[in-house]
C-alpha cells in the first residue's frame, strides 16, 4: 500500500535529516542527501525521480534549446561590444532566450509527470543553468535595454529610432567635412551637434537611457571635443583677470582709507582698587626672598 | 558685562515661600523643569529645520541662476558678466545679513559660541539671549550662507538654542511684553543658566546630530555645578532636538520616517569595511594632528591681528556692512577665477551627487572639478571630500583650494555677519587631509595599503578643527557621533590632543582669543599654578562700599547713582559704635534688590503708617527680572530721601566669606564651583575688609615668565 511506502519514506528521510543535522557524515554515495534544503523538498525529489542519474527527454530537449539560444545570443553580443549596440542588434535573441528560460523555470508538469525546473535548475550545488541565465539577465538589466525596446511589438521605440536617425545625420556631417581643416567642421556641424545634444538631454530627463544611446552619445562627444577639438576655447582671459583684479583691489583701498581716516578706538583700562599697604609689588618681593 | 547670580539668596522671603509650598508643589516644579527641557529641544530642532530648508532652497536658486548664466556665456563669450553677476549677488545678499547684524543687533554677529561660553562661565554679556538676537541670528546666518561666504551655519545654531532656552524657561517675553504667567519660579539667574546649558546642548545636537556631544559641550564649558539631574535633563533636551530635526526634515524630503538627517551637517556613513585603519597609520595621524595644530595656530594668529584692526578702525556700522559686502564679492571673484583657469576635468558619472556640475571649458560629458569644491555649499563639499572615490580629485586642485579657502575663511571670521567657523575649518582640513592621502598612496609602491583618501580627509578635518577651536572632549564625541562610527574614536582623540598641545604652544584657541579681546573676565577651569602664595588680601578690592542694616534712603540712592564705581553687591554691616571701624558683616544685598525695594517704596516709616498695601514677596522681585530699571528712572523725592529702609528681610543673611589669608586657588575654587558673584573677605572679628569679584580673579594668568596680572579694559 502507498501508505506503507510513504510512511517508510517519511521515517527514512527524518532519520537521515537528523543524522545530517547532528553532524555525522552520511555515506558518500548518496548525493541526494547532500543538499541542505528542507526535508519536504527532498521528499518531493524522491517522488519525482524514478532514476536519479538521468533527466527526462522533455527536459533534455528544453536544455538543448536553451543551449542553442544561449550560444546565439552570445554570438550576437560579442561583436556588438564596441561600439555598444547590444540592444539594437540582439534584443530578438534575448527575447527567445528569456522565453525558453521562463518555460524551464515554470511550474508546468512535463509529459512524464516531472517538473523540469527542479531537475535542471536546482539539482546540484553549481546550478549552472541558473547562473548562466542570471548573468545574461544581469547584463540586460545593466544595459537598460528595456527603455529602448517597445513593450508591445518586438522593435525599437520611436524615440530611439528618432535619435538614431539624428545620430546618422550628425555622422554624415562629420564625414563630409572630415578631410579639411577641423574648424570648418566645427562651424558647419555645430547646429546638428547641438540639436543632438538637446535631444539627448530631453530624453535623459524623462528616463534613463539604454546603453546603446548612452554610448553613442559619449563617442560622439569624445569625437567632437577631443578628436575634432571643437569645444570652446578659453579666450576671455584678459577681461576676467581685469575684473577680478579690480574686485581684489577694492578691499585694499577700503582698508587703507579706513586706516587713515577713522580715529583709533582706545581701550580704557580698569584700575583695581587695592589696599595701599598691601600692594602686590612689595609682597611679591617679600614672598620670593 | 556683569556676572550672573548663581548663588541662591536665602533671605526671609525665600524661607517663607518654601514654607508655603507643598510637597506637591515641589514635585510639580520638577516635572515642569522636564517639560521646559523638552520644549527647548523641540523648538531648537524646529529652528534648525527652518534654517536648513531655507538655505537649501535659496542656495539652490542662486546656483541654478548662476549656472545657467555661465553656460550661456561660455558659448557666446562674456563670462566677465557672469563673474560680475555672481559677485553682485553675493554682495547683495550679504549686505542684507550684515545690515541686520550691524544696525539692529551687533551682539548677534560672529558665531555666538564665545558669547555662550561666557554665559555658561557666569558672565552676563548684555543682550546675548534676547528674542531680537535670535531673529537677527537666524536670518543673518541664512543670508551669510546663501551669500556664498566661507562660513558655516552650525555655530549660530548653538547660540539660537541658548536663546530659545532663555526665553522658554521664563514663561514670558519681555520684548513682546507678554506674560504667560507660567514658570514664574524659574525667573532667576540660577534656573536660567541651567536651562541655557540645556539650550546650548540642544543647539549642538541639532547642528551636528550629536546629542552626547552636545551634553559634553555644555558641561565642558559651564561645569561649575555638575549635577546628575541637570545632566539627565540636558541629555533629554539634546535627544529631543535631534529627533525633531530628523523627523521634520524627513517629512520635508518626502521620506517620512526614514530619519537619515540627524543634524544640519551630515558627514555621511563611514562604512566599516572600506575605511578601517591600521596600527601603523596611527603615527601618521598624530603627524597630521601636529600639522593641524600648526595651521590652526597660524589661522588664529592672522585672525587675531585682523580682529584688532577691525576693533580699532572699523567700528562704525556702515563701514562694517561695506567690509562684509567686499568680502563676499572677493570670495565670488576668487572662486570664479579659480574655476575659470582650472584644467581639471572629470567625467560625469550617473551616480555622482553633484547637483550643479559646471562644464565650462571641459569636453562634453565632463565637468570642471574645481567647481565641485567652490560652486557648492561647504557642507556638500565636505561630504564629497569624505566619500568620493579615490581619483576624483586632482592634487593640484586640492592644494590650490586649501590655500585660497584658508585665507578666505581667516578673513571672513569676525565680520559683522552671523556665521560660524566649524564648517570652513572642516573643509580646509578635509582638503589637505585628502591631499595627504593621495600623496601617501602615490609614494608607496603598493597603493592598496593606503586605501581610502576619504579616511585621511576625515582625520585632516578633525586636526584642523581641533587646531583652531582647541576643544577636546566635546569635539571628539561630536566627530565620532557625526561619522556614526565609534572605531574612529581613538584616532580622532589622539589627533585632537596633538593639535591642542601643538597649537597651545603658540597661541590660544580662536574663541578664547575673541573672548579676551572683548575684555570679558573669563574664569578658566583652575587657578593658575604656583599662585598659592597670593592671598585674598592682595586680590580683593578695598575699601568696600557697605550699607548699614537700617540705612537712609538718600545714602542708598547716592551709592547706587555713583557712576564711578558700578558695584552690584553691597555687604550689609551692623552699625558700629565707633565710626572709623568697619562694621561686622551681617548680610549681602544686590543692586537689583535695592532697586526693586526703592521702586516699591518699602520704607520703615511707610510700613509703620500702613501706607503700603501689602508685604513684598519674592514674586515682585521675579517680575522685575531680568531687566531691572536703572537707578536714574527711579524717582525719589526729597522727603523720601530722609526715610529709612530696613534691609534685614531682603538681604542674603549668610553670604560666603573667606578669611584674609585664604590663598588664591582656594578662593578661585570656591568662586568657580559655587558660581559666586561676590565673595566677602572678613578679618578675625567678622568685619568686612574687602570684596572679591570675578574681575579680581580673572586678571591672573599663567604667562610665559610665570604668574602675571593682566589689565582688563572697560567695556
Amino acid at each position: 500500500m502507498s501508505f506503507n511506502q510513504n510512511t517508510l519514506l517519511v521515517v527514512l528521510s527524518c532519520i537521515c535529516i537528523s543524522v545530517c543535522v547532528s553532524g555525522e557524515v552520511v555515506s558518500a554515495g548518496s548525493p541526494v542527501f547532500k543538499t541542505h534544503v528542507d526535508p519536504l523538498y527532498s521528499l518531493n525529489l524522491l517522488t519525482a525521480l524514478n532514476d536519479y542519474s538521468d533527466i527526462s527527454q522533455y527536459c533534455k530537449d528544453l536544455l538543448d534549446l536553451f543551449g542553442n539560444q544561449y550560444v546565439a545570443y552570445v554570438n550576437c553580443l560579442v561583436p556588438a561590444a564596441r561600439p555598444v549596440k547590444v540592444c539594437q542588434n540582439c534584443f530578438v535573441n534575448f527575447e527567445n532566450l528569456n522565453k525558453t528560460y521562463t518555460n524551464i523555470s515554470s511550474d508546468e508538469v512535463g509529459p512524464a509527470g516531472e517538473v523540469c525546473r527542479d531537475s535542471l535548475l536546482r539539482s546540484d550545488r553549481l546550478m549552472l543553468v541558473f547562473l548562466l541565465f542570471s548573468n545574461l539577465d544581469g547584463i540586460w538589466e545593466k544595459s537598460n535595454c528595456k527603455n529602448c525596446i517597445s513593450s508591445d511589438s518586438p522593435s525599437l521605440t520611436n524615440d530611439t529610432l528618432y535619435f538614431l536617425a539624428m545620430l546618422n545625420q550628425t555622422y554624415n556631417c562629420f564625414d563630409q567635412y572630415q578631410q579639411g581643416n577641423h574648424t570648418e567642421l566645427c562651424k558647419n556641424c555645430k547646429n546638428t551637434y547641438r540639436d543632438l545634444n538637446i535631444l539627448y538631454s530631453e530624453m535623459e530627463k524623462n528616463y534613463t537611457m539604454c546603453i546603446d544611446i548612452e554610448d553613442a552619445m559619449n563617442v560622439t562627444r569624445r569625437r567632437w571635443s577631443k578628436t575634432f577639438n571643437c569645444s570652446f576655447p578659453r579666450e576671455e582671459n584678459v577681461p576676467i583677470i581685469a575684473v577680478s583684479s579690480f574686485m581684489l583691489f577694492l578691499p585694499i583701498i577700503f582698508y587703507l582709507s579706513s586706516f587713515l581716516h577713522s580715529e583709533q578706538k582706545k581701550r580704557k583700562l580698569i584700575q583695581p582698587k587695592r589696599v595701599p599697604q598691601y600692594s602686590s609689588l612689595m609682597n611679591i618681593q617679600d614672598k620670593l626672598s | 558685562s556683569q556676572g550672573l547670580d548663581y548663588d541662591n539668596i536665602e533671605n526671609q522671603l525665600f524661607l517663607e515661600e518654601e514654607r508655603r509650598m507643598s510637597p506637591m508643589g515641589f514635585r510639580c516644579l520638577e516635572v515642569s523643569r522636564w517639560v521646559v527641557c523638552g520644549l527647548i529641544g523641540f523648538l531648537t530642532g524646529l529652528i534648525a529645520c527652518f534654517i536648513d530648508i531655507a538655505v537649501e532652497n535659496l542656495a539652490g536658486l542662486k546656483y541654478e541662476v548662476i549656472k545657467r548664466n555661465i553656460e550661456n556665456f561660455t558659448e557666446t563669450g562674456g563670462l566677465s558678466i557672469s563673474l560680475i553677476l555672481w559677485g553682485g549677488f553675493n554682495a547683495a545678499v550679504v549686505m542684507l545679513g550684515s545690515i541686520l547684524v550691524a544696525f539692529f543687533e551687533p551682539i548677534a554677529g560672529g558665531s555666538g559660541i564665545p558669547q555662550i561660553k561666557c554665559y555658561l562661565n557666569g558672565v552676563k554679556i548684555p543682550r546675548v539671549v534676547r528674542l531680537k538676537t535670535l531673529v537677527v541670528k537666524v536670518f543673518g546666518v541664512i543670508c551669510s550662507v546663501v551669500g556664498g561666504l566661507a562660513v558655516g551655519k552650525e555655530g549660530p545654531m548653538i547660540h539660537s538654542g541658548a536663546v530659545v532656552a532663555a526665553g522658554v524657561s521664563q514663561g514670558r517675553s519681555t520684548s513682546l511684553k507678554r506674560d504667560f504667567k507660567m514658570f514664574e519660579y524659574f525667573r532667576r539667574d540660577t534656573e536660567k543658566r541651567d536651562f541655557v546649558s540645556a539650550g546650548a546642548a540642544a543647539g549642538v545636537s541639532a547642528a551636528f546630530g550629536a546629542p552626547v556631544g552636545g551634553v559634553l559641550f555644555s558641561l565642558e564649558e559651564g561645569a561649575s555645578f555638575w549635577n546628575q539631574m541637570l545632566t539627565w535633563r540636558i541629555f533629554f533636551a539634546s535627544m529631543i532636538s535631534t529627533f525633531t530635526l530628523n523627523f521634520f526634515l524627513s517629512i520635508y524630503h518626502k521620506k517620512t520616517g526614514e530619519l537619515s538627517s540627524p543634524g544640519l551637517i551630515n558627514f555621511g556613513r563611514f562604512e566599516s569595511e572600506s575605511v578601517e585603519y591600521y596600527l601603523y597609520e596611527i603615527p601618521l595621524f598624530i603627524a597630521m594632528g601636529a600639522i593641524g595644530g600648526l595651521l590652526g595656530a597660524l589661522f588664529n594668529f592672522l585672525n587675531y591681528w585682523i580682529t584688532i584692526f577691525r576693533i580699532r578702525y572699523i567700528h562704525r556700522p556702515c563701514l562694517q556692512v561695506m567690509e562684509a559686502m567686499l568680502v563676499a564679492a572677493v570670495t565670488a571673484a576668487v572662486s570664479f577665477t579659480m574655476i575659470y583657469f582650472s584644467n581639471d576635468c572629470q567625467p560625469l558619472a550617473p551616480e555622482n551627487s553633484e547637483e550643479y556640475p559646471l562644464q565650462l571649458f571641459c569636453s562634453d560629458g565632463e565637468y570642471n572639478a574645481m567647481a565641485t569644491a567652490f560652486f557648492n555649499t561647504p557642507e556638500r563639499s565636505v561630504r564629497s571630500l569624505f566619500h568620493n572615490q579615490p581619483g576624483s580629485y586632482n592634487p593640484l586642485t586640492l592644494g590650490l583650494f586649501t590655500l585660497t579657502y584658508f585665507f578666505l575663511a581667516c578673513w571672513t571670521y569676525g565680520l559683522a555677519v552671523s556665521a560660524g567657523v566649524f564648517i570652513p575649518s572642516l573643509l580646509i582640513g578635509a582638503a589637505w587631509g585628502r591631499l595627504c592621502g593621495i600623496l601617501l598612496a602615490s609614494v608607496s609602491p603598493n597603493a592598496s595599503i593606503w586605501a581610502d583618501p576619504g579616511k585621511y580627509a576625515l582625520i585632516g578635518a578633525a586636526a584642523q578643527l581641533g587646531g583652531i577651536v582647541r576643544m577636546t572632549l566635546s569635539l571628539t564625541v561630536i566627530m565620532v557621533e557625526a561619522t556614526g562610527n565609534v572605531t574612529y574614536g581613538l584616532p580622532i582623540m589622539l589627533v585632537l590632543m596633538t593639535a591642542k598641545i601643538v597649537g597651545d604652544y603658540f597661541i590660544e584657541g580662536l574663541y578664547d582669543i575673541h573672548i579676551k579681546l572683548q575684555s570679558v573676565p573669563f574664569l578658566h577651569w583652575e587657578a593658575p599654578a604656583t599662585s598659592h602664595w597670593l592671598t585674598a588680601r592682595e586680590v580683593m578690592s578695598s575699601p568696600v562700599t557697605c550699607l548699614n542694616r537700617i540705612e537712609k534712603v538718600g545714602t542708598i540712592v547716592d551709592t547706587l547713582s555713583n557712576t564711578s564705581t558700578n558695584h552690584n553687591g553691597f555687604p550689609v554691616v551692623v552699625e558700629s559704635a565707633g565710626n572709623d571701624e568697619p562694621g561686622k558683616l551681617c548680610g549681602l544685598i544686590l543692586r537689583s534688590q535695592l532697586i526693586v525695594l526703592l521702586k516699591h517704596k518699602v520704607f520703615v516709616e511707610l510700613v509703620r503708617s500702613r501706607l503700603t498695601q501689602r508685604k513684598l514677596q519674592l514674586k515682585d522681585f521675579r517680575d522685575a527680572y531680568p531687566r531691572f530699571p536703572p537707578i536714574q528712572s527711579i524717582h525719589v523725592s526729597q522727603d523720601e530721601r530722609e526715610c529709612m529702609m530696613d534691609l534685614t528681610e531682603f538681604m542674603n543673611p549668610t553670604p560666603y566669606t573667606v578669611p584674609q589669608d585664604t590663598s588664591l586657588p582656594r578662593v578661585f575654587k570656591l568662586f568657580r564651583a559655587l558660581g559666586l558673584r561676590h565673595l566677602v573677605v572678613v578679618d578675625d572679628e567678622n568685619r568686612v575688609v574687602g570684596l572679591v569679584t570675578r574681575k579680581d580673579l580673572a586678571r591672573y594668568h599663567m604667562g610665559k615668565h610665570g604668574l602675571e596680572e593682566l589689565q582688563l579694559a572697560q567695556t
